[in-house]
C-alpha cells in the first residue's frame, strides 16, 4: 500500500486504483476538445472590451480579409436563440446576459463576436483584426463602486429562501459577558480548471452533438435545445472525461448555444477552443463577499448570541448568491441568532458555483470569529468549539444525522500535535521564523438528488452500468464500479462503467457533492432488481422468493450468497432458468423526501436536492477539523504553510484512495484561498486584470509540502442507501481561517481580508 | 536564405523565421510554401500552407499546415495525437509538455516548423508494447492525479525531471516539477509517483 491507498476502517470499501487510470496516464482519455470531428471549422472569440455600453459599429473588412475566414458573427447576424433561463429560477444558465442578441454590453469581456475559419491560426489572426467602436458608461465594479444597488437576497433569488434566525439577538448579545464584532472580505476567485470551456458541435440532419466539458449533460442537453427551440431528443451532450469543474460547468453558459446555431447555418462542425484569459468572462466565478460577524457568550464560552450579516456581488440582471447563513447560522449551539444576506449588483458577469461556494467564504468570518472569541476569553480554540458543540441544529431544533465534529478536532490535533503549541501570539519562532499554529472547523451538506441507471449482466458475470454522471475528477467512474461489483458479487474487473453521456440514463448535475450518494445509490438499486430477477428465476416459491426478496434491500454489504443457506447463486443457471442472454434492469432512485415532481425532472435537467438543513425533521452535513502551522519571515514577511493536517468523517468512504485524494486536493485549495488566489479586479473598467495562469496565483508543486488526510470511520443509516455523505467540498472549507488564525498566532496579527499576502504583515 | 532545397532535416533558426513572417519575402529554410511557382520569390504570407515533416514518437508525418501552427496545434489538430493537453497556450500551465529531443518543451510555445527534424516524443509514445512506461505506472500507483488533464504534461515532464537528475529528493522533485500545474492539486502524489519511478528509470 503507497500512501495514496490508505488501509481501509470500518465502513470503508477498498482503495482500488482508478477505473481510468490507464486511459489518463496514457493520453486516451477523451476530453471534449479531443473528440474526432469531420472536417471542422474554427471559432475564436472576440470580447468586448468595455464593461458598459454598447457597441456602435463593426468594422470587419480587414478581418475578412484574411485567408481562410468563413464567416464572422456579430449581433446583426446571429442565429436567433430563444432566452436562456436561469437555473434557480427553472432554467438551466448561469447567466441570462445573452451575447450576440444586441448592441448592448453588460460586462467586460462579454462574447461580441465569433470569427470562424478554416484554421484554429486564421480564425485567431482574424479575430485580431476585427475592429469594434463603443460607446462606454462608467461601469460599476465592485462593492466600493458609484452606482451599484443593494437588496436583501429573500425575495429576489429563488433558492435563497430565508435568513435564518432564532431567539433574540439584539437582547442576547446586549447582555452578553463578552462580545466580538469583526468585519472579514473574501475575494473574487475563478475556478480555472486545466480543461479550457471548449465546445464543439456537429449536426447529423436535425441532430445535433455537443462536444463540451459538463458537469451537467442533461442540463446542458435540455438548456441548449431549449434556446434552440427544438426537442432535447434531437441533441446528445457527450464528455467522458471532464478535465476539472470545481463549479464552474454546472450550469449552460451562452457558449454553447451560440456555436450550435453557427454549426447549423454553416452545415459544419464547429470547434471553439476559447482562451484562458476569455475564460474568466465567458463562464462563471466566485464572487467577492463582505462579512460582519457579532458573537456574544458568557465567561465560560458558551455562545449566548450570534449574527452574521453577509453581502455578496452579483451581475445586474442576475439575483446570484450563496447564502452561507443556512450553514454558519447552524454549526454551533446557541439561543440566539440573527443573519441577513444581500445581494450587491455591479456591471459584471454573474457568478455562479465554485468549490463549496457557500461554506469558503461565509466559514471564514465565522471560522475565524470564533478564534478571535477564544483568544478574548483567553480559551483553547478546540475547547470553545467542544463546548458549543451540538447534535441538533440551533434554528429548527432538527438532529444531525451524525456528526462528528469534536472527534475530528481531537484526531487531528494529536496527529498535528496541538499540544505542543505555547497559547500565547508571537511565542513560537524558529530562527528568522515565526511559528503560528491554527485550526478552523468545516463542514459541508449532505446532499442526494434524483438519478437513474442502467445496468446489464451478461452470464460470463460481465456487466455494464450505464449513467450519465460525470468524471470530473472524483472517481466516479471507480466508485460506480466498485457498487455494481459488490452489489451483484462479480469480479471488480469484469465491470464496465459508461458515464458522461446525454444518451445514458440521466443522474443529477456534478455539483453540491451528491454524486456519490446519488448515483451509487441507484446502481445498487439497479443491481438488487437484477439479484431479484435471478433469485426468482431459481427459487420460484414463494417463500425463497420472499427470503431472497428480504436480502435485496440496501443494507451495506449484500452478496449474491445473501440468499438460501449462505451458497453463492448459479449466474449460469439462473440465466437458463430465464431463458435469456443477458439481464438488463433500469431503474430511477430518489431520495427520500424529494418532491413529488422529481422524476420528470430529473429526465428534464433539472436536479431536485434534498439534504443539508432542508430535511424533514433532520439535518445532514458533514464534518471535520483542519490544523495548519504557518511560518512569516520576520524580515521579508514571506508567508510558508508548511504542514496541512485535515480529519474528515463522511460516513461511508466507498474507495480511500479516491476519497483521501479530494480531500488532499482540498486542503491545498483551502491554502490557496488563504493565500494566493484573488481575481484583481481594476475599480475603473469592472475588468479582471491578472486573468492568466501567470498573474492568477494558483498552487505548484513547491507550493505545497506537507499534507496529512485522516479519514475517520463513521456510519450514518439516515441520509441515503450507500450512507455517504459527499467529500469533494468539505476539505477546502475553513482552511482559510485556520491559516489566518495561525498567522494571528504567529505574528499577533489579525488579518480579516483574503488573500493573504506578504504586504499585509505588519510585523 | 530562400534556398529552397536546403536540408529539410536542418536545425530551423526562429529568428529568420520571425524575420519572413514579418515581411522580408524570405521563407524560413526547411518549410516550403505550398502551390509556388519555383521562380517566383515565395510570398512572406505566413498563412499560405507550409510542408512539414514531424517525427513523433518514431514516425515521419508529413504535413500541410499554417506556418503559424504550434507543435501543440500540429499533434491535436493535424495528427488525432490528443494525448497532449491545451491549458493556457501561453506556457504557464505545462499541460502540453512533450519531450524534443528528449528535453521537456511546452510544445504550445513551439512552432511546429521549428521541431522539423528533431525526435517529438509524446504521452502516446511512452508505452511500449502495451506496457506502461514505469512513469505511468507511478502515477497509477500513487494516485498522482484527478481529472487527468494535466496528466500527460505532468508525466512528460516528470520522465525529463528524472533524467535531468533533478529527482534525488523530495524537495528538488517539487521545484522542478512546478511547471506543471495541476488544478485538483494531486501535488503530494506527483512527488511519490516521480520518487517511485526514478529508481527505474534511471536503471533505463
Amino acid at each position: 500500500m503507497t500512501a495514496a491507498a490508505p488501509e481501509p476502517k470500518a465502513n470503508m470499501g477498498r482503495p482500488v486504483p482508478r477505473y481510468d487510470a490507464t486511459a489518463k496516464v496514457t493520453g486516451r482519455a477523451t476530453y471534449a476538445s479531443d473528440m474526432p470531428l469531420d472536417n471542422p471549422a474554427y471559432a475564436f472569440l472576440v470580447t468586448s472590451a468595455i464593461a458598459k455600453g454598447r457597441i456602435d459599429r463593426f468594422d470587419l473588412d480587414d478581418a475578412r480579409g484574411v485567408r481562410g475566414v468563413i464567416d464572422i458573427i456579430t449581433h446583426e447576424n446571429a442565429p436567433k436563440l430563444k432566452e436562456a433561463k436561469l437555473f434557480s429560477n427553472g432554467g438551466y444558465a448561469g447567466t441570462t446576459i445573452q451575447p450576440l442578441k444586441s448592441a448592448e454590453i453588460a460586462h467586460d469581456g462579454q462574447i461580441i463576436a465569433v470569427v470562424i475559419a478554416e484554421s484554429y491560426e486564421a480564425a485567431r489572426e482574424a479575430a485580431s483584426r476585427v475592429k469594434v467602436s463603443y460607446t462606454a458608461t462608467a461601469p460599476s465594479a465592485s462593492f466600493e463602486s458609484a452606482g451599484t444597488t443593494t437588496a436583501a437576497a429573500k425575495g429576489q433569488n429563488a433558492q435563497f429562501k430565508e435568513d435564518p434566525v432564532v431567539g433574540d439577538f439584539a437582547k442576547a448579545f446586549e447582555a452578553a459577558e463578552v462580545k466580538l464584532t469583526a468585519s472579514y472580505d473574501t475575494p473574487t476567485q475563478h475556478h480555472n480548471p486545466m480543461e479550457l470551456f471548449t465546445t464543439s458541435c456537429a449536426w447529423m440532419g436535425d441532430n445535433l452533438v455537443v462536444y463540451e466539458g459538463s458537469q451537467y449533460v442533461y442540463g446542458l442537453k435540455n438548456g441548449v435545445a431549449e434556446q434552440l427551440g427544438i426537442d432535447a431528443d434531437k441533441v446528445r451532450v457527450v464528455n467522458p472525461y471532464v478535465g476539472g469543474g470545481f463549479g464552474s460547468r454546472g450550469s449552460m453558459t451562452p457558449r454553447t448555444a451560440i456555436i450550435a446555431g453557427i454549426a447549423k447555418r454553416l452545415n459544419r462542425p464547429i470547434k471553439l477552443v476559447p482562451t484562458r484569459d476569455q475564460g474568466f468572462t465567458i463562464a462563471t466565478y466566485r464572487a467577492e463577499t463582505r462579512h460582519e460577524i457579532k458573537l456574544g457568550a458568557s465567561r465560560d464560552g458558551k455562545l449566548v448570541a450570534l449574527r452574521h450579516e453577509g453581502a455578496e456581488i452579483s451581475s445586474r440582471p442576475d439575483a446570484y448568491c450563496v447564502g452561507g447563513t443556512k450553514t454558519t447560522t447552524r454549526l454551533y449551539a446557541c439561543p440566539n441568532i440573527e443573519s441577513l444576506v444581500s445581494i450587491v449588483r455591479a456591471d459584471r458577469n454573474t457568478p455562479g458555483f465554485m468549490r463549496s461556494p457557500p461554506e469558503v467564504p461565509y466559514l471564514f468570518a465565522l471560522e475565524s470569529a470564533m478564534d478571535e472569541l477564544a483568544v478574548k476569553l483567553n480559551m483553547d480554540p478546540v475547547e470553545l468549539r467542544r463546548i458549543n458543540d451540538t447534535t441538533t441544529e440551533p434554528i429548527g431544533g432538527k438532529p444531525y444525522t451524525s456528526r462528528s465534529l469534536m472527534a475530528c478536532f481531537d484526531e487531528a490535533a494529536k496527529a498535528f500535535g496541538w499540544s505542543q503549541r505555547s497559547p500565547q501570539a508571537r511565542s513560537m519562532s524558529d530562527g528568522d521564523w515565526l511559528l503560528g499554529y491554527g485550526c478552523a472547523a468545516t463542514c459541508y451538506p449532505t446532499q442526494m438528488a434524483p438519478s437513474a441507471a442502467r445496468v446489464r449482466l451478461q452470464r460470463d458475470g460481465r456487466t455494464r452500468v450505464e449513467v450519465a454522471g460525470h468524471e470530473i475528477g472524483t472517481g466516479a467512474y471507480t466508485v460506480i464500479a466498485q457498487t455494481a461489483a459488490e452489489r451483484l458479487g462479480v469480479p471488480l474487473e469484469k465491470v464496465a462503467v459508461f458515464l458522461g453521456d446525454s444518451d445514458l440514463p440521466p443522474a443529477p448535475v456534478a455539483g453540491g457533492s451528491n454524486s456519490t450518494a446519488s448515483t451509487c445509490s441507484v446502481v445498487m438499486m439497479v443491481c438488487d432488481q437484477i439479484r431479484q430477477r435471478l433469485f426468482k428465476a431459481v427459487m420460484p416459491s414463494d417463500s425463497i422468493a420472499d427470503k431472497a426478496k428480504e436480502t435485496v434491500g440496501i443494507s451495506p454489504a449484500p452478496s449474491t450468497r445473501a440468499a438460501k443457506g449462505d451458497r453463492p447463486l448459479d449466474i449460469e443457471k439462473a440465466f437458463d432458468a430465464l431463458g435469456v442472454g443477458v439481464v438488463e434492469e433500469y431503474g430511477e432512485w430518489k431520495p427520500e423526501g424529494a418532491p413529488l415532481d422529481s422524476f420528470r425532472a430529473l429526465h428534464a435537467g433539472q436536479p431536485r436536492f434534498v439534504g443539508g438543513h432542508q430535511m424533514k425533521d433532520k439535518i445532514a452535513y458533514a464534518f471535520g477539523a483542519e490544523f495548519v502551522e504557518v511560518r512569516v519571515n520576520r524580515f521579508t514577511h514571506e508567508i510558508r504553510c508548511p504542514r496541512l493536517v485535515g480529519a474528515f468523517a463522511a460516513g461511508r468512504i466507498i474507495n480511500p484512495r479516491t476519497a483521501r485524494s479530494q480531500l488532499m486536493g482540498g486542503l491545498i485549495w483551502g491554502m490557496s484561498s488563504a493565500l494566493l488566489e484573488a481575481t484583481e479586479v481594476d475599480e475603473r473598467n469592472a475588468r479582471y486584470v491578472n486573468d492568466n495562469l501567470a498573474d492568477y496565483l494558483v498552487p505548484v508543486n513547491a507550493d505545497v509540502p506537507g499534507v496529512e488526510v485522516i479519514m475517520l470511520s463513521e456510519q450514518d443509516d439516515h441520509i441515503n442507501p450507500v450512507g455517504a455523505k459527499g467529500l469533494g467540498e468539505l476539505a477546502n472549507v475553513g482552511t482559510n481561517a485556520a491559516i489566518c488564525n495561525a498567522i494571528y498566532h504567529a505574528t499577533g496579527q489579525r488579518i480579516r481580508s483574503l488573500p493573504v499576502r506578504l504586504e499585509n504583515i505588519e510585523v | 536564405m530562400s534556398d529552397k532545397s536546403s536540408s529539410r532535416t536542418s536545425t530551423f533558426d526562429r529568428r529568420a523565421f520571425m524575420a519572413g513572417a514579418a515581411g522580408s519575402a524570405l521563407v524560413p529554410m526547411t518549410a516550403r510554401a505550398v502551390a509556388q511557382d519555383a521562380n517566383e520569390p515565395v510570398a512572406q504570407d505566413p498563412s499560405l500552407p507550409v510542408e512539414v515533416t514531424l517525427r513523433v514518437n518514431g514516425k515521419d508525418k508529413r504535413l500541410r499546415i499554417d506556418a503559424r501552427t504550434t507543435v501543440l496545434d500540429a499533434l491535436r489538430e493535424h495528427l488525432k495525437l490528443t494525448g497532449s493537453k491545451k491549458g493556457c497556450d501561453h506556457g504557464q500551465c505545462g499541460a502540453c509538455t512533450v519531450l524534443i529531443d528528449d528535453r521537456r518543451v511546452v510544445s504550445c510555445l513551439t512552432l511546429a516548423l521549428a521541431a522539423e527534424g528533431q525526435e517529438i516524443t509524446t504521452i502516446e509514445g511512452l508505452a511500449t508494447d502495451d506496457r506502461l512506461h514505469p512513469m505511468q505506472q507511478a502515477f497509477i500507483d500513487n494516485d498522482a492525479f484527478q481529472c487527468g488533464y494535466c496528466t500527460p504534461g505532468q508525466i512528460m515532464s516528470a520522465v525529463a525531471c528524472v533524467k535531468e537528475g533533478h529527482a534525488g529528493n523530495e524537495a528538488d522533485i517539487r521545484e522542478y516539477m512546478s511547471g506543471n500545474i495541476c488544478r485538483c492539486a494531486a501535488y503530494p502524489n506527483i512527488v511519490a509517483a516521480v520518487k517511485q519511478a526514478a529508481p527505474e528509470i534511471m536503471k533505463g
